[in-house]
């Protein structure tokens, strides 16, 4: 099995994933891609293994392989999450800020 | 001023939840545990799983009714998707073959435990924002 192709497949197949499902969050989802299938590559190699071995059946070795893409959906959400938190207390760093030379300014 | 809100409204993310927390890695626990049991007959196991579904069914019940928690409830819905590929997915494929082979098992538990990680490592990391606002509070007064 061509590995390379595979993860070329699997990446096409993830961003256009992301942004159709996940638009809001499709920044976040596309920096998530690459990292993402860099560590999915050595469960491939596994899997593809345990294929040709005998130790799961074709349509396991399926089932693998989309538990990966929706694995690949909980790690997009996370990263999103994480973003939207950092964001958010950046924000309320700006408010503190301007509240404080407001206040200096008026007082 | 009314952008600026509105785009700080679209920042806003649910506090930590203790329960949440909680409920996540009890769920872990109870998963890990059971899944192991899947190289045996479901028919043996029929009860745990009923369980393990209806505490997924409660705790996203919990996560849909708090404010400005759509990631997470995003999580949760996954996870809990019998049409998708991690924790009721394998229940129903289990259900559905009756049992399972160990290497399928193996790779197949280690997938749905990384999704619970995700969701744990999300929980724990709203905590910041609390330590945040409470700071902030801190400081104030």
């Amino acid at each position: 099995m061509d590995f390379e192709e595979l993860l070329k497949e699997m990446r096409n197949s993830l961003l256009l994933l992301v942004r159709e499902q996940y638009a809001d969050f499709s920044k976040a989802g596309e920096d998530t891609v690459t990292q993402f299938l860099e560590d999915a590559r050595e469960k491939l190699r596994k899997w593809t293994f345990l294929l040709a071995e005998e130790l799961i059946t074709p349509a396991e070795y399926e089932w693998l392989l989309k538990s990966q893409k929706d694995l690949f959906l909980m790690h997009t959400l996370y990263s999103a999450g994480i973003s939207k938190i950092r964001l958010g207390i950046f924000k309320n760093k700006v408010i503190n800020t301007i509240t404080d030379v407001a206040i200096k300014a008026l007082l | 001023m009314s952008i600026f809100l509105v785009s700080c409204e679209g920042l806003r993310t649910a506090a930590f939840d203790q329960y949440s927390y909680q409920k996540a890695t009890e769920i872990k626990v109870e998963a890990a545990n059971l899944l192991d049991s899947a190289v045996y007959p479901y028919a043996e196991h029929e009860q745990k799983v009923e369980k393990l579904r209806e505490d997924l069914q409660k705790i996203i019940e919990y996560e849909k009714n708090k404010s400005y928690n759509d990631i997470s409830l995003a999580m949760w819905q996954i996870l809990s998707d019998e049409e998708k590929n991690l924790l009721a997915g394998l229940l129903k494929r289990w259900e559905n073959q009756q049992q399972l082979s160990p290497a399928f098992v193996q790779e197949s538990k280690a997938q749905v435990m990384e999704a619970i990680n995700l969701i744990i490592k999300y929980e724990a990391a709203k905590d910041k924002t609390s330590k945040a606002q409470l700071q902030k509070l801190i400081n104030t007064y």
